[in-house]
């Protein structure tokens, strides 16, 4: 078990947003956790990263305790997030951003090769500002960013946002490269059917609450799933 | 006319070396550090008193900047702690009024244990002679020194981890935190920093004429203005603005008059931040 | 009157609600006028010292109207001021003008160039923080202009007021009065903003000014409207300054010793309400009063004491009293709920 999530609840102004979560992820497991707009599942990634402090219960790195500890220390602990606002450097190059992914090291050519290969439109642009890059790209240099640290687990949460259909589909195969390479990943989407296409299992997140969880067969075949998030009838 | 024309920028690059630490503070925190002027002096008055004691010049310059920037840690360890609790405006006006306060304290008790305090280095030898024109030897070195912490402090942020990491800060606070780099951290090294600069600033300056103790409000109010013009946030920009606003404080003064110079200058200042808020080389 | 209160006549509910809202001035104003008999012992050292903190009250109200009313960081209070004081004093002497003429030249005056000022944020979209450094930069211009103009103004030896009438000098009992009664009006005009569809504007657009741009509120129009009344305000209590003073300095318009300390003041009292101004004042009053055998370590206490209160009091101390009764109310309200049984109520 890579990560561990027990009891977490979190919220803000003394409002909890999530409640009683408890999943777990192993190594090298792509999980999703789907819900739709204010079900938490930004809220709950942002507990786990450190951005927000959880109101209760704990989550474990490799066992090691990460609960409260500040987002610059999760991130070093191995946990990269890739949020939905994603947090560019905006003056700053392509490269320039690639490499404060590596901090406080220096960037590596191999992780370097590693993100270009996956994205060659950055390695294209390379000496251009973050700040002019497309949704689409940005979106990539903020993947790309969070991989230069070689990270244990990367969480993005609704790497969908903003771009258009065929762009998210590309995102999503990207993401499967990404799982073939053996790396752990945990998604909050909303567009469900795209999340579940990678995942090894799932968790529907409504209200801060988990309501279910399952394979991805699991949860396509659940009349209420299929009602609410696939539209089908 | 070259004459003043050189003398302004010896002049601007000494007001560069007083907007950079003020405009580091601000661009990573949102604060703008009104004890600034008074954290000089401070520096100041150590060295003059470090002097008295025997030591020589560049020992006591030394131990001025430290113990500046030894204050300033201390200023951003403590009082500080709440104002970056706050965000935005908050933030802001909180910041202006606590380093308002802490400005008061330490003139107050550097007025009274220091009544006449002063300090003037003096930089015997010849006037040197800079393209044709005989300078100062003080000037001189005060700028060649000025320049000198431009250079490392260009370097220092565009080519060092470090460096990087602190630009990131001032450009995106939750990014930087997303790739492992504590802001307050930064903040702390960076407050450091400008302690350290704001005691070399009135080293420099007290190369030319004797700095006195009352001499703070004056510091803080040019720093921040060369700050604003030329960005708050960048360094690059903070000398630049030094070397315009000097160039035209001197060509002003020398064909004007001293109290029409400060308005002039006042304008120029103004027009800057009008014409361009974010200042010449700001984002 | 016998008739129920919803049939009273429209006029004597409005002045009802007038005198209501008024409340809070009349209390004020009755302590002001009643504190020199009790307090003052016939110093006019002790008068002296009131006359200053009632007039940097006077400051603060104009200041509390425009920063705290549209966000507008006036650090130029001094300046302005200053237009309205050497306005009075330059036209009284030089051009021989009736005193009130001077002084209401110097308030239009200081009107126009906050209007201006506020025209200029506006038209640049300039924020909170940039505002603050173009006023301030019109402040340390203003002192230069007053000190390079030598023979207009006296410059840094400053300027006698040959028209001064000594009965109103800021050290005798009269010049308190004067002061105290254009304190009362000031805080009457900003109350009678405050409940007007002006004021209505300003909450909604220093809550959120997009929102209240949306909502047909021409925030632009409110801002410098704010700020000429201020700016009035400011000059007309820095020209009767000036006739009561009777000698006026660049140093008596300082933006150190005006700005830094209207700033403080308003931001302890409560930056936005109506009695903020008079509460930070009175304090500091007190403050310097305390202070006055300190000698030179006058300053770091008077430091220290910033630090404590923006510390510990961060929105003001009206917010803070408010709160507190408001806390009490709330545990009042609490404890009659566990006590008071509800009729009806079923036991387990």
């Amino acid at each position: 078990m890579l990560l561990e999530v027990r009891g977490l609840g979190a919220g803000y102004l003394g409002e909890k947003v999530v409640s009683d979560i408890d999943f777990e992820v192993s190594p090298g497991e792509a999980v999703a956790i789907v819900g739709s707009n204010g079900a938490g599942k930004s809220t709950l990634l942002r507990a786990i990263a450190g951005l927000l402090k959880p109101m209760d219960g704990r989550v474990r790195l490799e066992g090691r305790d990460l609960t409260r500890r500040p987002a610059h220390r999760v991130a070093k602990a191995g946990i990269a997030y890739v949020p939905a606002e994603r947090h560019l450097f905006p003056a700053m190059t392509v490269k320039t951003n690639l490499a404060l992914g590596a901090y406080p090291r220096r960037p590596d050519r191999s992780a370097l090769e590693l993100v270009f290969g996956l994205f060659p439109r950055l390695e294209e642009r390379q000496r251009q500002r973050a700040g002019t890059l497309s949704g689409g790209e940005q979106q990539m240099l903020a993947v790309g960013r969070a991989l230069m640290s070689r990270p244990k687990v990367l969480m993005l949460d609704e790497p969908t946002t903003g771009l258009a259909p065929k762009l998210a589909r590309a995102a999503f195969t990207a993401l499967e490269g990404l799982k073939a390479t053996g790396l752990t990943l945990l998604i909050a989407e909303q567009q469900v059917p795209l999340a579940l296409s990678v995942a090894d299992r799932g968790y529907v997140l409504e209200n801060g609450r988990i309501r279910l969880q399952g394979s991805p067969e699991e949860l396509t075949a659940n009349p209420e799933v299929r009602r609410a998030y696939l539209g089908v009838v | 006319m070259k004459a003043v024309i050189l003398d302004g920028i010896v002049l601007g690059l000494g007001f560069g070396l007083l907007g950079v630490g003020l405009t580091l503070v601000y661009g990573l925190g949102g604060v703008l550090n009104l004890a600034y002027g008074e954290i000089a002096i401070f520096g100041a008055i150590v060295v003059s008193q470090a002097m008295d004691r025997g030591a020589p010049t560049l020992v006591a310059a030394a131990i001025g900047m430290l113990a500046a920037a030894g204050l300033s840690v201390l200023l951003d360890l403590t009082l500080m702690r709440p104002v970056y609790r706050q965000t935005g405006e908050e933030r802001t006006l909180l910041g202006l009024l606590l380093t308002l306060g802490v400005a008061f304290v330490i003139v107050g008790l550097l007025n009274w244990k220091y009544p006449t305090g002063a300090l003037y280095i003096f930089v015997g030898g010849d006037p040197i002679s800079i393209a044709g024109v005989p300078m100062a030897a003080g000037s001189v070195w005060a700028s060649v020194i000025a320049l000198g912490v431009a250079g490392v402090l260009l370097l220092f942020f565009g080519l060092t981890t470090f460096g990087r990491g602190v630009r990131s800060v001032i450009q995106d606070e939750t990014g930087a935190r997303l790739v492992g780099i504590s802001p307050s951290l930064v903040r702390t090294v960076i407050f450091a920093l400008s302690g350290g600069l704001a005691g070399l600033v009135a080293v420099t300056r007290s190369m030319s004429a004797p700095l006195t103790v009352t001499a703070g409000f004056d510091l803080t109010t040019f720093a921040l203005i060369v700050a604003v013009v030329g960005g708050l946030g960048s360094v690059a920009g903070a000398f630049l603005a030094g070397v315009l606003l000097g160039i035209v404080d001197n060509v002003s003064a020398h064909y004007i008059g001293e109290y029409i110079t400060a308005i002039v200058l006042l304008a120029a200042a103004a027009g800057t931040i009008l014409i361009r808020p974010r200042g010449l080389l700001g984002r | 009157m016998s008739e129920a209160p919803h049939t009273r006549p429209r006029r004597a509910r409005v002045l009802l609600t007038l005198a209501r809202a008024l409340l809070p001035i009349a209390v004020a104003a009755a302590i002001l006028v009643v504190l020199p008999p009790l307090w003052f012992e016939d110093s006019p050292y002790t008068t002296g010292l009131a006359v200053e903190a009632l007039v940097f009250g006077c400051y603060a109200v104009g200041f509390n109207l425009i920063f705290g009313s549209t966000n507008q960081l006036f650090l130029c209070v001094g300046a302005l001021a200053g237009v309205g004081g050497y306005a009075t004093a330059i036209l009284s002497d030089k051009a021989s003008l009736p005193l009130a003429v001077g002084v209401a030249i110097g308030t239009v005056s200081a009107a126009i160039v906050g209007g201006v000022l506020s025209w200029i944020a506006v038209r640049r979209s300039l924020n909170v923080i940039f505002t603050g450094i173009v006023t301030l930069v019109f402040s340390l211009a203003f002192t230069n202009f007053i000190i390079g103009q030598r023979d207009l103004t006296g410059a840094d030896t400053g300027y006698v007021l040959q028209g001064a009438a000594t009965d109103l000098a800021d050290d005798r009992i009269g010049g308190y009065y004067l002061f105290v009664a254009l304190l009362v009006g000031l805080l009457i005009v900003f109350r009678v903003l405050q409940l007007s569809h002006v004021g209505w504007a300003f909450k909604a657009l220093r809550d959120d000014e997009v929102a209240a741009e949306l909502a047909g509120v021409d925030v632009a129009r409110y801002r410098i409207y704010a700020a000429v009344v201020g700016s009035a305000m400011i000059g007309l209590t820095g020209g009767l300054f000036a006739y009561s003073l009777g000698f006026i300095s660049p140093v008596t318009y300082g933006f150190a010793q005006v700005d830094v300390q209207v700033l403080i003041i308003v931001a302890f009292g409560g930056l936005g309400t109506l009695l903020g101004p008079v509460v930070g004042a009175a304090a500091f009053g007190f403050l310097d009063r305390a202070l006055t055998d300190s000698g030179q370590l006058r300053e770091a206490y008077y430091g220290a004491f910033v630090i404590a209160i923006f510390l510990f009091l961060r929105r003001g101390v009206i917010p803070f009293v408010l709160g507190l009764f408001d806390r009490l109310a709330a545990l009042r309200r609490r404890s009659q709920r566990m006590e008071g049984a509800t009729p009806g109520r079923a036991e387990r």
